[in-house]
């Protein structure tokens, strides 16, 4: 595992999930591959399937319909694994709490199926880029003392 | 929303293209609620909805923007909202589907404008559209219970959320 976790710090790449989420925080992290930010210098690119992804990047509040295909994608990603939960919705369900149509939120969710995963949560509506950067740095953090 | 305080058609003046409009749907037309120059409110007999909805559609410049479902007293209030484009003009028709059957003849039939947004107000209010050409499930998801409506008045959006969805079994181990 060890060398697993080591190899986790480098080139990170990265499955984006979108749980309902009402697109802003997708535009953002779409920010994060324009040349302001560029994270490409990190190594980091969107992925196109979880089976490639080093980091699951959860957006939306997790519906009903979205929470066991979200645990579903996770279960296919490579661990050792990240999960960002991305905006005030995928880390408490914003405002969106109280209506009928919610699952659990997006960490409750990953943990009924791994309980030991790797969760950075990222608030904000929506977070900033450089916010999500500080989040993979601090995921960075957890992995060192893994 | 009772039928008493419902302004009767003599209290409202057909004027303009919008009193055109209602007066060409006849006495299918119970009562007319509004009727200004731009926009027209009129609820009509329950059974006559495929026949309203067919003389709407015929009319120049007419189409069905969408509808609402209201949950009332008496049952659930369908409001079709007409649009006449060339003349900037909105007229809503409004149709009871009276407790306890809260059964309406379906226009998806020939209106395909209504078919989604029938299915819709079905799966959320449980208004029943007779002879509607595909009533499957539209927006809630695969678990939720059948005969759950979630936007009734007296279903509580915290307390009488069904049970989540369970966890998809696990792969089996060793597969690769």
């Amino acid at each position: 595992m060890a060398l697993k976790n080591w190899a986790l710090r480098k080139s990170l790449w990265v499955y984006h999930v979108n749980t309902g989420a009402c697109n802003n925080c997708d535009i953002e992290v779409l920010d994060l591959l324009t040349p302001r930010y560029d994270i490409e210098r990190f190594g980091m690119i969107l992925v196109g399937s979880p089976r490639h992804a080093d980091v699951l990047a959860v957006t939306g509040s997790c519906t009903r319909q979205a929470q066991p295909r979200l645990q579903e994608v996770y279960r296919q990603t490579a661990k050792p694994c990240v999960v960002m939960a991305i905006g005030s919705c995928a880390n408490a369900q914003g405002i969106f709490a109280e209506s009928y149509h919610m699952g659990s939120p997006v960490d409750e969710t990953i943990r009924a199926v791994d309980p030991d995963a790797i969760i950075a949560y990222v608030p904000g509506c929506p977070p900033k880029p450089e916010a999500m950067i500080a989040a993979v740095v601090k995921a960075w953090d957890v992995i060192n003392t893994l | 929303m009772s039928q008493a305080v419902t302004p009767s058609r003599a209290q409202v003046p057909l004027v303009g293209f919008v009193g055109q409009a209602l007066a060409e749907l006849g006495d299918a037309v119970v009562a007319v609620e509004r009727c200004d120059e731009r926009r027209g409110v009129a609820r009509i007999d329950a059974e006559r909805t495929l026949e309203v909805a067919k003389k709407l559609l015929a009319m120049d410049g007419s189409r069905l923007a969408t509808a609402t479902g209201i949950d009332v007293r008496d049952g659930i209030d369908v409001l079709y909202h007409w649009c006449f484009e060339p003349q900037g003009v909105v007229i809503t028709i409004k149709v009871l589907a009276a407790r306890p059957s809260l059964t309406l003849e379906s226009i998806a039939t020939h209106v395909p404008a209504a078919n989604w947004i029938e299915r819709e107000m079905h799966d959320l209010l449980g208004a029943n559209f007779r002879n509607h050409p595909d009533m499957r499930r539209l927006i809630l998801d695969d678990s939720w219970p059948e005969g759950v409506y979630p936007l009734r008045k007296d279903f509580d959006q915290v307390a009488d959320r069904p049970p989540l969805p369970p966890v998809p079994p696990a792969p089996e181990e060793g597969v690769s």
